[in-house]
């Protein structure tokens, strides 16, 4: 059996500086040092870390953050904020992009890691699905974010958040999003929208046999063996220039390398009733969006909508398209699609920049 | 004009396998992402692209693009100075889905070695083939899974 290592530590919390540090090596290990596929599991100290280009100022209230001790940084991957903690496991994967196992493409590679965690997330007595294109679900709720980099010609690394526990609390005070900044019942907004392993199983979790679960899943999957490990020299030297050229860098933390942040909020009046529509944009992306008011839905519906919009173009034809493609009768019930495309519209009549 | 498989792909330019576009007009090199890619992709969120007068080499990844959360890159399909880039895309990304080989075009290199990058491109014919692999790439691949 082909053996991975396995670089693992869910004792002690690490800084964002040490862990994604450690990240970022994976991949050049695979690339110029010859080795075989690296999963590292570990957990952080409260923090919040923004995606590659994102505007840390305009997704953080980098003040609260200070004023909490939550420290905060930016990852090499793709996508948004994510808050992370000692109940959060974090995972990166530095893995060969031509790895027989791993689904060809960028659709592909996600799909093939999040096999890896529904099966994980089986094996605990969890059913999660798979929500195209980077998120793992639970009944229409998010429970695991997924994001990636091409960092080398050969090599990719992967990012997991998985949510064993989450203070809902501390994001809202910390996050800057529209509808965390708007919506007065921000706690109940995003309780609807987000689970973890701990609300699953309805009793409290260690973090050992989620990180035993996600192993056991790689071996299966992958068809391999890991061996505990821990960087070498090579490797702690590069960990050690990520340290000092990007994660204590300031011009890596408020890198400016971003699409312009804008946030809006927008209502329509419906035969249905009232559509709120809290969005963000990245430049002409929509990077969130919350669809509340006075309608009648499911909460999983409303979440399989606003997932279908997440980081795709803000333009009419293409919500009306993404809308579509998830739409099925009366998941809104007295609303249509262009109907609901048209209070998104309004939303980003009323964008600001942030 | 061609259309390959459903693929738009010019038949005027060369093509990295990386799917990157090269368009050479008097003496400049064009530079985009194809149709392909951006099929593949789906919406752009960001190019983080080279400064102006930086050097690159044939196949060195001079941009990351970012769609959903998954970070690419961009390959130089030839060597040479980055002579102008796209400011275009600041504003709208979406311009590469859109018009892959019109207004989403990204940058423009003064080749140093033209001749020579663009017989390791994939042009003409080649590019029928270089079609047909991904695609079987991609069905070999969905099978598995």
């Amino acid at each position: 059996m082909y053996s991975w290592r396995l670089f693992k530590d869910t004792e002690n919390p690490v800084s964002p500086a040490s862990g994604l540090s450690i990240d970022d090596t994976l991949p050049l290990s695979l690339s110029h040092h010859g080795s075989p596929p690296i999963l590292h599991l570990y957990i952080f100290k409260p923090s919040a870390i923004v995606g590659k280009y994102q505007d840390i100022e305009a997704a953080l209230r980098l003040d609260r953050c200070r004023d909490r001790g939550i420290e905060y940084n930016r990852r090499s991957t793709g996508g948004g904020t994510v808050i992370m903690g000692p109940k959060v496991v974090a995972l990166g994967l530095g893995i060969d992009i031509d790895h027989p196992a791993l689904g060809k493409g960028i659709g592909g590679v996600f799909e093939s890691l999040s096999a890896v965690l529904t099966a994980a997330l089986g094996d605990l007595g969890i059913e999660a699905r798979f929500r195209p294109k980077n998120d793992l679900e639970v009944n229409g709720k998010k429970i695991a974010g997924l994001s990636a980099t091409l960092e080398t010609e050969k090599a990719i690394l992967f990012h997991v958040s998985l949510l064993v526990d989450f203070d809902i609390s501390l994001m809202l005070d910390i996050m800057n999003q529209p509808a965390l900044k708007l919506y007065d019942k921000g706690y109940s907004c995003f309780s609807q929208r987000i689970t973890t392993i701990q609300e699953q199983l309805g009793h409290d979790m260690d973090m050992e046999p989620v990180v035993e679960s996600i192993e056991n899943a790689f071996t299966q999957q992958f068809g391999v063996s890991f061996e505990e490990d821990e960087p070498d020299t090579w490797e702690n030297k590069c960990i050690q220039d990520f340290v000092n050229t990007r994660y204590t860098n300031p011009d890596w933390v408020f890198s400016h390398k971003h699409p312009r942040s804008s946030m809006g909020m927008g209502e329509l009046k419906t035969p249905g009733g009232l559509l709120e529509i809290y969005l963000s944009l990245a430049g002409s992306t929509i990077e969130h969006i919350v669809i509340t008011g006075d309608f009648f839905s499911t909460t999983k519906d409303i979440n399989l909508l606003e997932s279908a919009l997440k980081w795709t173009s803000a333009r009419r034809e293409k919500i009306e398209e993404h809308l579509s493609e998830v739409w099925r009768e009366d998941m809104i019930h007295g609303v249509d699609v262009p109907t609901l495309a048209e209070a998104i519209v309004k939303a980003k009549e009323n964008l600001v920049r942030m | 004009m061609a259309i390959i498989k459903g693929y738009d792909m010019p038949d005027e330019l060369y093509y990295h396998e990386e799917h990157s576009w090269a368009r050479v007009k008097d003496d400049r090199v064009t530079v985009g992402m194809d149709d392909m890619f951006q099929k593949e992709a789906g919406d752009i969120v960001f190019v983080d692209l080279p400064d102006e007068e930086d050097e690159v080499e044939q196949g060195e990844v001079c941009g990351k693009i970012q769609s959903r959360k998954w970070i690419g890159k961009l390959c130089a399909p030839v060597s040479g100075e980055i002579i102008e880039i796209n400011e275009a895309l600041e504003d709208d990304t979406g311009l590469i889905n859109q018009d892959p080989y019109g207004n989403g075009w990204i940058l423009v290199i003064e080749p140093s070695d033209l001749e020579n990058d663009l017989e390791n491109l994939i042009h003409g014919d080649a590019v029928v083939d270089f079609i047909d692999r991904e695609i079987k790439r991609a069905e070999e691949e969905r099978a598995k899974a």
